[in-house]
This record gives C-alpha cells, structure tokens and sequence, in this order.
C-alpha cells in the first residue's frame, strides 16, 4: 500500500473523547484537528505541518514530532514507521529575523 | 566564512570526547553548543557512573564532565558556548546563529553529537504545570537546587526514571511511586533496588490516566493496562502529588544529519531517525561523522567512546593518522565499546525476557517487578555468601558492564574476571579487612559489609549512604528491609566519610543477629508497634 494513495478510503473523522487534547503546545493544535487534517486529505506529515502548523513553533517540534505522527498514522491505519518523517530544514532552532538581518553586515 | 579541520557540533559527552581525540591527532578542531555551558547533560548526572575502570566508572557524571573540559582546553580545543547550529549543508557548511549574529563556517570533517531528546506520552492534564520531563527535573535539582515539586510520581522505569527518582529523594523529594506500562522494570536492578529501600513502590503494567488540577498538578490517577495496552476499569489508583516525571524514553535530534542530505534509517533499536553509519560513525555524506546519542540511544559511557572512535576517523580522512595507527586505535576502541554493549542489557536483548544470567543464575521476576529480590533469591548469587566475620555481601544479581568492586577490593576478595559483565564472585578463601571500598565504589550501590559476630545477639551491617544529613555514630533509629519497610531498630555505630569513598558515606547499623541478611537501609525515628 502506498502511503501517499490518496484514493484511499479511511473512512469518516469519528469524534474521539480525547479530540480535545493538546497535542502540539507550542502552536496549540489539538488531538482532535489533527485527526480532522487527515480526513481533509492531508496525508503527510510535510502537509500536516503546513496545514496546521504542528512542530512549527518554538521547540520546532522536538516534544510533538512524535505524537502528531502517531496519531496521522494511526488515522491512516498504517504503523508511524511507514510514514515518512517531515523534512528538516534550516533554521534548526527558532531565530530572530534580525539575526538573520545582520547575516553579510559585519558577519563573515 | 571560517575554515576548521573539524567542526563538532554537540559539548557533551561525544562531541567532546571527539573533539579531544581529534585534537590530539593534530586537527584545528571547534566545538559549537547551543547552551551556556558545556558537558551536555553529564553536569546533572551526580551518580557514580558504570564500567570499567579505564572508562571513568565510579567517577560520578559531572566530575567527567570536568575532566573532560579540562582534556579539552589541554588539547587546544576551542569550545564556543550559546552557539546554535541552525543549518547543516552538504558541502560541510554550517550556519551558527551566536549572539544576534548569522556566522558560517565550513569544516573539512563534521562530527555532529547533537545528543538526544525527551520523548513525551500525552494524558489528561498533561500540559499542566508540573508535568516535567525528567530531564529537567535534573536541571532544576542538580544545576539550580530548586525541587521540582515536593511528592513526585515518576512515569518510567528505565535508568534515567529509576536514578532521576534516587536523585529526587536526595533533594529531599518524596518520590510517591515510579509506574511503567511495560511488565517488567526496564533499567538496572541495581538501580531499582536502592530506590525500593527508600520506600518507593513500583507500578508495572500500569500508565497515567490524568493529571489532576487548575493552574497546575494536584494529583494524578494511575491505572493498569492489559497485555493490549488498554487500561483495566476499577484498577484506577489516585496519588496527592505535586508533580508528574516523565523518563519515557530518549530521541536522536538528528535533524541536522536528516537536513546535511545522510541516509537515514528509522528504527525502534535506536530510539527513532538515526543515520545509517558504519562501526566509525561515518555516514553516507563522506567527511560527515555522527557519535553518540544521536546515532542511537545509549549510555554516556558508551558516547564518550563513539566520540573517540569518530575522532580518529576524522583524523585518519584529513591524513593525521595513518591507515595502520588508526586500526590500532579504532580497534583498541571498539574493544571498549564492545564490552560496554554485552550483557543482560545489550542491544540485542532490547525487549527481552531472560531467564537466566550469564552464569546461570536465574533473574529475578520479583526484582524486575518490584525492583528487590527477595531474601531467598539473594543467596542464588556468587556475590552473597555465608561467611564468619565481615563479609561484603553483594547484591548483584544482573550482567551489567561494570567491575569497579574487583577494583576496590585491595585483598582481591571480590572477582568479576575478564568478562566485564559477569556478575562479581566472592571469594570466601580470602578475608575481608572491611574497610569499605567495595560497598562506596559500586555504583549500583548494592555492596553491603555483614558481621555476623559484631556481638553475641547483634550484628552489624554496613550500607552505602548518600543522604543529607549524616546520622551520627549512637543514634538509633530503625532499619528498612529492601521494600523500604521498617524492620527493626537499629543503632548506628559508625559513619565513615573518607575522601577516597567519593562523597557516599558508610553507615554501620548494628541490628539484631537474625536481621542482619534483611535489614538493608536506615531512616531516624522511633518504631511504631
């Protein structure tokens, strides 16, 4: 099975008692919008990150990259090894933009 | 743009360590950490670590550090604090954000030990304040001397639960329970059994079910799980606590290996996404090295060594070794590494259910349920025998990668042998002067000193002790049986702090004769019915 085929049916979002979870604390997004974002078609965890911004805030994932791919897998039916992890990319850790400002200004 | 030989991202305990080597070896290395001091996370372990001598055991964790540091600058390493790496690209070009400065520097070899971080399980409650890893309930304790709470229920069972729970009732804590989903405990016997004596009861197959409160932890409700992982009903257990620890497991921060374009490969074994790496820590990017936890979780014994064989390996690509010193080394290393990964808790036996010891001993289910053995099972090891006199009597009842107490023994009373794992033997032939080193320098704290024949009705056993205040010699109190439940009175007839002891103080307990095999820690006060 192809874990980005999208043609298949992983049926309806259920409502789980534990939908009202924070799952990813630094942004905020809870158990349940991520189980939602999977039946809105986003099946990578890449798209869940853009989608709902998961992993995108100050610990840049660290606590929740885990969690949030347990639950897109176990909403996929698949084991979370199959999922492919997001990519990673620069900045590794949260920066403030005026570092970034002063990149070539007096920097090597 | 700044060249080095070798750039190494990570102080603790394998950035150093490879850094070291390297530097050695002749390389103009630099070490970038994105915290405000070095060590990684060996400055809050003030346990005493295991292994073997030549691999700084009994040598608490942040006197490695120290020493490590100290290697360092001797080396000419330069160490550069409060420095991020937020990118690693495949030409071995980084991006370190220090101050409000973007810098770049490009390595011709890139050691990257970026360590681990702390896995998390979600509950009811768990974003509350006092929800802690216990990372940083270490942090609190051991770097700022602020108690994370004041009755903790610790959730994990491995050997950062077991000695995070050791080290919060050296701060004064009351650790309130220590609960595992998994049957059996997960980290050292030895481990277990010194926080069992304090009192601290075990919970396996059981998980949290919610932590309780408003503005943050009043209690927690535990409760069973079946062989499926779902709770039992009517099996729920409530605790007043003030804090929840969670020591759930470690993940490689691999990210910037991910990012620097390596093979990756995802797997249970390591803790989660690792680089795919040979038996130097060479990646697929050539000139790229991972060392230490974040090319698998393990021991910080073990990283200081991975450290040191990724050292080498950088220097024999740049041309600092030749072919033949560095397989002498390399080989010299892995040997090292090799007896650090046999045993009872060996990567291969991740997950595991033994039976029996290297030497046949049968493991203790009540040990790994519990986290003591029980008085019968106790004489099934080498290390407790009936002897006239002072005797140690050594409850080592697990093959774990350590020996110090051969060591220790300066009459050659304790052996373990070659095999670093086998449980220690005592030799009943030889007699024992009782002067203690053995019991303060096993790091498992389970050498006890037994005289039988202190006095006609008593007997006298001495343990290891590293609580604050000290008893003092004629003080009475009562002595706990392994569980932690209070046995007997006992007097306290002596207590040695020597400098060679290394901060664990022995305390001599005098108790009646027939509880000498049983009494097994003291606590001040006076016994109740």
């Amino acid at each position: 099975m192809k874990k980005n085929d999208r043609s298949r049916e992983i049926g309806r979002f259920q409502p789980l008692p534990d939908d009202e979870r924070l799952i990813c604390r630094c942004e905020e997004i809870s158990k349940g919008e991520i189980r939602k974002a999977v039946h809105d078609g986003m099946f990578t965890l890449t798209e869940i990150r853009r989608y709902l911004r998961t992993g995108m805030g100050l610990c840049q994932g660290q606590t929740c990259a885990k969690l949030v791919r347990d639950i897109v897998a176990k909403e996929l039916g698949i084991s979370a090894g199959e999922l492919e992890r997001a990519a990673a990319r620069a900045p590794m850790r949260p920066i403030e933009m005026r570092a970034f400002a002063n990149e070539g200004n007096g920097g090597e | 743009m700044i060249r080095y030989d070798l750039i190494v991202i990570g102080a603790g305990p394998a950035g150093l360590s490879a850094a070291i080597e390297a530097a050695r070896s002749g390389l103009q290395v630099i070490v970038f950490d994105e915290n405000a001091k070095p060590g990684g996370q060996l400055f809050k372990q003030i346990h005493k670590f295991f292994g073997s001598k030549e691999h700084k055991a009994k040598i608490r964790g942040f006197q490695i550090g120290s020493e490590l540091l100290e290697e360092a600058a001797q080396a000419g390493v330069e160490v550069v604090l409060n420095a991020s790496v937020i990118g690693l690209y495949l030409d071995k070009e980084i991006t370190v954000r220090i101050e409000d400065r973007l810098l770049h520097y490009k390595g011709d070899t890139v050691i990257v030990a970026t360590g681990a971080s702390e896995t998390m399980v979600t509950f009811d409650g768990w974003t509350l304040p006092g929800v802690i890893g216990a990372g940083a309930a270490q942090t609190m304790m051991n770097l700022h001397f602020v108690q994370p709470g004041k009755r903790i229920l610790m959730l994990g069972s491995g050997n950062v639960g077991l000695v995070v729970s050791f080290q919060l009732l050296q701060a004064g804590c009351e650790v309130a329970a220590i609960v595992d989903a998994a049957p059996r405990i997960g980290g050292y016997g030895v481990h277990a059994a010194k926080v069992a004596r304090c009192g601290v009861p075990f919970f396996l197959s059981h998980t949290i079910l919610q932590a309780e409160g408003d503005d943050g932890v009043t209690g927690v409700t535990i409760g069973e799980v079946d062989g499926n992982w779902n709770t039992i009903a009517g099996t729920e257990k409530h605790f007043d606590v003030d804090a929840i620890c969670l020591a759930v497991g470690l993940s490689p921060m691999s990210q910037l290996l991910q990012m620097a374009g390596c093979e990756m490969e995802d797997h249970p074994k390591f803790g989660g996404l690792v680089p795919t790496c040979d038996a130097y820590g060479t990646t697929s990017v050539p000139g790229l090295f991972a060392a230490g936890d974040v090319s698998g979780i393990e021991e910080a014994s073990s990283a200081m060594i991975q450290g040191r064989i990724a050292g080498a390996a950088a220097a024999l690509r740049l041309g600092y070794f030749s072919e033949n010193e560095f397989v002498l080394r390399a080989e010299e290393l892995e040997r090292a590494l090799s007896s650090l990964r046999q045993g009872m808790f060996a990567p291969e036996n991740k997950g595991k259910k033994l039976s029996a010891t290297e030497e046949g001993c049968p493991v203790s289910e009540h040990l790994l349920r519990t986290g003591f053995l029980t008085e019968d099972e106790i004489f099934c090891y080498p290390g407790v025998k009936k002897i006239k006199g002072i005797h140690p009597v050594i409850e080592c009842s697990q093959n774990i990668p350590c020996n110090p107490c051969q060591d220790a023994c300066a009459r050659k009373c304790i052996k373990v042998g070659e095999r670093i794992t086998s449980l220690p033997v005592v030799d009943e032939e030889v007699s024992c002067s009782g002067c203690g080193m053995c019991v303060a320098a096993c790091s498992g704290q389970c050498i006890f000193l037994v005289d039988e024949e202190f006095e006609e009705d008593y007997a006298t056993v001495v343990i290891p002790y590293e609580f604050l205040p000290l008893p003092r010699a004629g003080e009475k109190g009562i002595a706990l049986d392994r569980s932690g439940k209070e046995l007997c009175d006992a007097e306290v007839v002596g207590v040695k702090s020597l400098t060679a002891f290394d901060k664990t103080s022995l305390l001599t307990i005098k108790v009646s004769k027939e509880m000498s095999m049983r009494a097994r820690f003291y606590k001040k006060g006076v016994r109740v019915g």
